[in-house]
């Protein structure tokens, strides 16, 4: 990267999901080509995720899924439109059904990764997101 | 592509291209393997292996209300479901929160079974009979005590002896290390563990008890790995209930079973299981002085790697379940659950859980498989495979023995690293091509090409449905009955240890407590919050 400063990025598992595996494996190529990354793991509430968004000032914020019930990235989106938040982009990864998918971009997720996603592909996304 | 495969087990091993007489010619037959049922049991339990009962072929089930989870195993008993059925809890239940906490009510349901009272137990299990099949309820281990006193209790509403169940429904309590998370201090764990393994050895319930290597390797352990936690956590939970509540090791044998995760590397996963049963009875034997020769014999159940489905194709996930399920089967075993085609999309469909119970039945009745024990005793290959990964195993073990056993390896953070380093090194090596994964770095095709599946999903709303079912029905409750066993459930918590709240919690249970009142309150005897995440006050005076 030949920016000057470091892209900075939470990662961070949301409500009771235990899987932890994906996030830490995301933080750790994300650290890997220099990224900044603020890892909050498991037992996040979307209210302490988009506090934690504030306080850090984040360039990105990437939730990491693998419930059925993806309310609770629902509920981050309110809280960053409340909080003015709209520029950061959100991303997730992790086993969110298609249905589910395009449900979420309809409602303000800038990217979904499925499982199986590269590193590559993750990481040129969020370097995209930045630039703009 | 192909040039840059590597030729190396998953534990790092480099494979040969062929394996001859001098590769195991320090075997000695008797002694090393034996035949089926003749210590050191590589070759299994039965000399008549599969001929007497074919291993129990099933499928999870767990989502939304009681009600939903019970139609779900009523569909799969008319699928050909009949020995055993597999249930798993949610999120809130693993905490353990109550479905009407205001962080429970948002995930109520999903991921499996709100298993959070008796009642939930009645509802999930109405009209199906517990005796007859095995029941298994899979959750964390903190609600092991109370999965174990639903079943007391509704044998007992149902006039059946208790003892005559047959199944599992506690869990070990590492599993909160890995991914199956609840929000219980380690230790209270494992006081807890202690209090429903004993409940189950002094009353001789046929009921075993999770201890998996499963989650370690689900989560990124590899298979040396997975070996070596699965005899580390053996030897230190049985050992604490030898040493700590002066259970004999050879009353001991109808406790622990063991839940293999089996991927895609065929003959590895045979030799793994193999050499599973060889070091359990060696380690039963000189470690724990066994007498009894079952006591020298881990049961062990398979379940094929959900990590290994795929998001993409996952009409080929049908194809790695079968030969995964294949492996199972020659390795021996005693009960199958497949991980679904559309794992890495949702929970099973109707469409997913038959193809699946399908396959095992394909395996089991068109093969040829259950005809001959340990078909693959004797190959060079896989009797090497099987000495290697023991090996592999046994210098692991070693290392988390020095790190002072599984409990301090884990609070040291010993055990999550190596799981997470070997997560990260089978990324790299699939990001290389050096792990080729059809569909994801060989033949890949477009996403709007993929496979059309059916989905299986949870709203937000049947959360919240059965988070306000939770609220009414609470004040219906006998509350002066309720309020002295929860009283009792404290006041027994405060006295040590080694005071078993087995009793205390199935009357409590009977009294139709709910897992935040009762785990609540043993939390807080033993100096934490009520609410494992600090937003709810105790509703009883204590």
């Amino acid at each position: 990267m030949n920016t000057g400063k470091k892209i900075k990025v939470l990662i961070s598992v949301v409500g009771l999901d235990g899987h932890f595996t994906g996030a830490e494996i995301v933080s750790s190529f994300l650290m890997d080509v220099g990224m900044e990354v603020v890892y909050l793991g498991i037992y996040q509430t979307p209210e302490m995720i988009v506090n934690a968004a504030i306080e850090e000032s984040v360039d990105v914020i990437g939730i990491s899924s693998h419930a059925s019930n993806y309310e609770q990235i629902g509920l981050i989106l309110d809280l960053m439109k409340k909080n003015d938040l709209t520029d950061i982009p959100l991303i997730c990864g992790g086993t969110i059904p298609k249905r589910d998918a395009e449900a979420l971009l309809k409602r303000g997720v800038s990217k979904i990764f499925p499982p199986q996603s590269s590193s590559e592909s993750i990481v040129d996304y969020i370097i995209s997101c930045v630039k703009r | 592509m192909e040039a840059r495969m590597k030729r190396q087990t998953d534990y790092g091993y480099e494979i040969k291209p062929v394996y001859t007489p001098e590769d195991i010619a320090d075997i000695d037959y008797a002694k090393d393997i034996g035949d089926p049922g003749l210590y050191p049991y590589v070759r299994g339990y039965y000399p008549n292996g599969y001929r007497n009962r074919v291993w129990t072929r099933r499928m999870t089930a767990g989502l939304g209300s009681s009600k939903r989870t019970n139609e779900i195993l009523k569909q799969y008993r008319e699928m050909g479901q009949t020995q055993g059925i597999l249930v798993i809890c949610d999120r809130p239940n693993a905490m353990p929160i109550d479905a009407d906490h205001p962080i429970g009510r948002r995930e109520a349901g999903v991921l499996g079974w709100h298993g959070a009272s008796l009642l939930e137990f009645e509802e999930l299990m109405d009209g199906i009979p517990l005796t007859g099949q095995s029941i298994t309820l899979l959750g964390s281990s903190a609600m092991s005590c109370m999965r174990l006193a639903y079943v007391v209790a509704l044998a007992e509403k149902r006039g059946i002896d208790f003892t005559e169940v047959h199944g599992s429904v506690t869990e070990y309590p590492f599993c909160s290390t890995f991914g199956q998370t609840d929000h219980m201090p380690l230790d209270l764990l494992i006081k807890l563990w202690m209090d429903s393994s004993e409940f189950i050895v002094r009353n001789k319930i046929h009921m075993r008890c999770g201890i998996l290597s499963q989650h370690f390797q689900e989560s990124g352990g590899n298979n040396a790995q997975a070996l070596a936690v699965e005899i580390a956590q053996l030897k230190e939970l049985l050992g604490l209930l030898v040493n700590e509540r002066g259970l004999h090791f050879d009353d001991l044998a109808l406790l622990p079973y063991e839940l293999v995760s089996i991927g895609s590397r065929f003959f590895e996963e045979i030799a793994k299981v193999r050499a599973l049963r060889r070091m359990y009875a060696k380690m039963a034997k000189e470690t724990f002085k066994a007498k009894n020769e079952k006591a020298c014999q881990l049961l062990i159940s398979i379940h094929t790697s959900g990590r290994t489905m795929t998001y993409q194709q996952p009409l080929n996930n049908i194809a790695r379940c079968a030969i995964q399920t294949l492996a199972g089967a020659i390795a021996g075993c005693t009960a199958i659950d497949n991980a679904c085609l559309d794992n890495a999309h949702a929970e099973p469909s109707a469409f997913a859980a038959r193809m699946s119970l399908n396959t095992q039945h394909i395996v089991s009745d068109e093969t040829g498989v259950t005809d001959v024990t340990d078909p693959l005793a004797g190959s060079y290959f896989v009797e090497y495979l099987t000495n290697r990964i023991e090996s592999e195993a046994y210098k692991i073990l070693q290392e988390i023995e020095n790190q002072g056993g599984m409990t301090a390896a884990v609070k040291k953070g010993y055990i999550h690293n190596m799981m997470e380093e070997s997560a990260r090194k089978r990324q790299k090596e699939i990001e290389s091509g050096e792990r080729l994964v059809v569909g994801v770095n060989e033949l890949v095709i477009p996403p709007e090409e993929d496979d059309d599946i059916p989905i299986q999903s949870v709203e937000a709303s049947d959360s919240e449905k059965i988070a306000k079912r939770m609220e009414q029905w609470r004040k219906t409750r006998n509350i002066p009955l309720l309020k002295e066993k929860i009283e009792q459930v404290h006041a027994d918590a405060k006295k040590g240890r080694n005071f078993n709240l087995m009793p205390s919690i199935i009357e409590a249970v009977k009294a139709y407590g709910t897992a935040g009142e009762i785990m609540g309150v043993i939390r807080m005897a033993n100096g934490f919050h009520y609410d494992p995440l600090e937003m709810i006050e105790c509703p009883f005076d204590l």
